[in-house]
C-alpha cells in the first residue's frame, strides 16, 4: 500500500465507524445549533450589529463543535488498545495522522455546512453573496483547525485530564487561524470583497496552514512512537 | 564552583542594571514628545528581546532533545520557557503602564499587543502541559513538539508591526530602520540594558535548569527507595 | 500631566522589578523544597541500606 491509499483507508475507517454510531457527530451538530441559538439571547438577532459580528459568532460555534469532534479523533482508538494496534501496523505515522485529520475535516465541514443555513435563517442574513471566497476561507480555516486539533488530540490522548487539557492547549494555538477566519468571514458575509489590507489575513491563513501541516506531519511520529 | 560563578554573574548583572538605571534616570534627557515616561522603553524593549530569545533557545533545545534524547536539553527548554514567560509578563506590564500615559488606556486590541498576549497564553499552556505528563521522557517529547508549534506565535508577534497597521511604535533600532530614528546615546543604552537584562535572564535560566536536573535526581532517588 | 508622566515611569520600573523579584522568590522557594526533598530521600536511602 502506498502512502495515499494508507491515508485514505484510515480516513475511510474513521468515517465509517463515526457514521455507524454517529456518537460525536450528533453531539457536535446539536451542540453547534444550541450555541447558535444562545447567541440570539446575547445580541439582538435582527439588528445590523449581527452583521458586523457574524464571522466571530460563526467561528466560535465552529471551533466549539470542532473541539468535540477532535477530542474523539484519537480517543476513539483507546478502547481495546486500538491505538497501539494502529501504531504497530505498517501504516506510517504521517499517513495515520493525515487520515485521521481528513476524517475530522470532513465531519467538521459537514457540521459547518449544516450550521450556515441555520445561521442565515435565525439571524436573517444572506451569507451566500460571495460563495466561492467564503468556501475558500472556510476550507482553509477548517483545515488549519483540524490539523492543530488532530495533532493535540494525539498529544493529549493518554494524559489524565484529557478533556481539560485539549481545549486549554488547542484554543490559544487556534487563535491565528480563527482570527483570520473571523475577519474574512465577517467581510464576506457583509458582501464586501477581500481587498487591499485584508489580504494579510488570507496570507496568514495559508501560511499557518502550511506551517502547521508540515510541523504536524514531521513531528507526529515523535508523539505516537517516541 | 558552578554556584559561585552563577552568583557572581547574577551580581554582575544586577550591578550592571543599577549602573544603567543611574544613567537612564540622571544621565539621559527626557524624550521630546513623550517626556519622562519613555524611559520605560529601556526595560520594555530588552524584556521582549530577552523573552523572544528565551523562546528561541527553548525551541532549539526542544529539537536538540528530539535528536539527542538528552534530558539536559529538555531542562534547558523548560527553564527558558519559564524565564521567558516571566519576561513576557514584565513586557506586558511595562507596556501597559506606558500606554496608560501615551495612549490614555491600559490596553488596546492592536495587532502587536494581541499577538504578544497570545504568545504569553500559548507558553503558559506549555508549562501546564508539562504538569499534566508524569513520565519524564514522554513529558520531554511532548513539550518539544508543543514548543515547535508555539514558536510560530513568537514569529508572528515579531513581524506583526510590519504586517498590520498598529498603534505600537514601529522598529526604532538603526539596523532595521537605516538609522536616524533614535539618538545614538539612547540606542546604546537600550543595547547596554539588554546586556544587563539578558545576563540576569541567563543566570535565572541556569538556576532553573539545575533545579530541573535536581527534580530528576529526586525521581531517581524515589525509585531507588522503592526498590529497596 | 507632567507629574503623572513621572509617577507612571516609576510605576513601570517598579512593576518590572516586582515581577522579577517575584520570580526569583519562586525560584528560591522551589530550591529550598528540592533540597529538603533530596536530603530526606538520601536519609531514607541510607537508613534502608544500613538495615539491609
Amino acid at each position: 500500500m502506498n502512502f495515499l491509499t494508507q491515508t485514505l483507508s484510515v480516513a475511510a475507517k474513521d468515517l465509517r465507524s463515526e457514521f455507524r454510531t454517529k456518537e460525536s457527530f450528533n453531539a457536535a451538530a446539536s451542540f453547534a445549533i444550541v450555541i447558535l441559538l444562545l447567541f440570539s439571547f446575547a445580541v439582538d438577532p435582527t439588528s445590523d450589529q449581527i452583521r458586523e459580528m457574524s464571522g466571530g459568532l460563526l467561528w466560535i460555534v465552529y471551533s466549539f463543535s470542532a473541539a468535540l469532534i477532535l477530542n474523539r479523533s484519537f480517543a476513539r482508538e483507546l478502547p481495546n488498545d486500538c491505538l497501539d494496534a494502529l501504531i504497530a501496523s505498517p501504516v506510517s505515522g504521517a499517513a495515520l495522522f493525515l487520515g485521521k485529520a481528513l476524517a475530522s475535516f470532513v465531519l467538521i465541514l459537514l457540521i459547518e455546512a449544516l450550521c450556515l443555513p441555520v445561521f442565515g435563517i435565525f439571524y436573517d442574513l444572506n451569507w451566500a453573496t460571495q460563495p466561492a471566497w467564503l468556501a475558500l476561507v472556510v476550507l482553509l480555516a477548517t483545515w488549519g483547525m483540524t490539523v492543530i486539533g488532530t495533532m493535540f488530540s494525539a498529544l493529549t490522548v493518554n494524559l489524565r485530564l484529557r478533556e481539560i487539557m485539549l481545549p486549554m492547549l488547542v484554543y490559544p494555538m487556534l487563535i491565528p487561524t480563527l482570527m483570520a477566519a473571523m475577519q474574512l468571514t465577517t467581510l464576506l458575509i457583509a458582501g464586501q470583497a477581500i481587498a487591499g489590507d485584508d489580504f494579510v489575513w488570507l496570507r496568514l491563513l495559508i501560511g499557518v496552514d502550511i506551517i502547521f501541516t508540515a510541523l504536524a506531519v514531521a513531528l507526529i511520529e515523535v508523539v505516537l512512537v517516541g | 564552583m558552578r554556584n559561585k560563578i552563577l552568583y557572581l554573574l547574577g551580581i554582575a548583572g544586577v550591578a550592571w542594571l543599577a549602573r544603567n538605571l543611574y544613567i537612564i534616570f540622571l544621565g539621559l534627557p527626557d524624550e521630546a514628545a513623550q517626556g519622562a515616561i519613555y524611559r520605560i522603553m529601556y526595560f520594555h524593549v530588552p524584556s521582549w528581546w530577552t523573552c523572544f530569545a528565551a523562546y528561541f533557545v527553548s525551541g532549539v533545545a526542544g529539537v536538540m532533545y528530539l535528536v539527542k534524547k538528552n534530558q539536559d536539553y529538555d531542562a534547558l527548554a523548560v527553564a527558558s520557557v519559564e524565564v521567558g514567560v516571566a519576561f513576557t509578563l514584565i513586557g506586558l506590564a511595562t507596556g501597559s503602564i506606558w500606554a496608560r500615559i501615551i495612549w490614555g488606556i491600559w490596553w488596546t486590541w492592536d495587532a502587536r499587543l494581541t499577538w504578544a498576549l497570545i504568545t504569553c497564553l500559548v507558553y503558559a499552556g506549555y508549562l501546564m502541559l508539562r504538569r499534566a505528563v508524569d513520565e519524564p521522557t514522554t513529558r520531554a517529547r511532548f513539550a518539544a513538539v508543543f514548543g515547535a508549534f508555539a514558536f510560530t506565535t513568537v514569529a508572528i508577534t515579531w513581524k506583526s508591526i510590519e504586517w498590520w497597521r498598529t498603534q505600537h511604535p514601529g522598529p526604532v533600532i538603526s539596523f532595521r530602520t537605516g538609522g536616524g530614528n533614535m539618538d545614538p546615546a539612547m540606542e546604546n543604552m537600550l543595547f547596554s540594558n539588554w546586556g544587563a537584562v539578558g545576563l540576569i535572564a541567563i543566570v535565572l535560566i541556569a538556576v532553573r535548569m539545575r533545579q530541573e536536573q535536581h527534580l530528576r535526581l529526586i525521581e531517581a532517588l524515589r525509585r531507588q527507595v522503592h526498590t529497596l | 500631566m507632567d507629574e503623572r508622566n513621572f509617577t507612571y515611569m516609576f510605576y513601570g520600573f517598579a512593576a518590572a522589578w516586582a515581577i522579577l523579584a517575584l520570580y526569583v522568590l519562586v525560584l528560591v522557594s522551589r530550591e529550598k523544597r528540592i533540597e529538603s526533598q533530596i536530603d530526606n530521600l538520601k536519609r531514607m536511602l541510607d537508613a534502608k541500606e544500613n538495615k539491609s
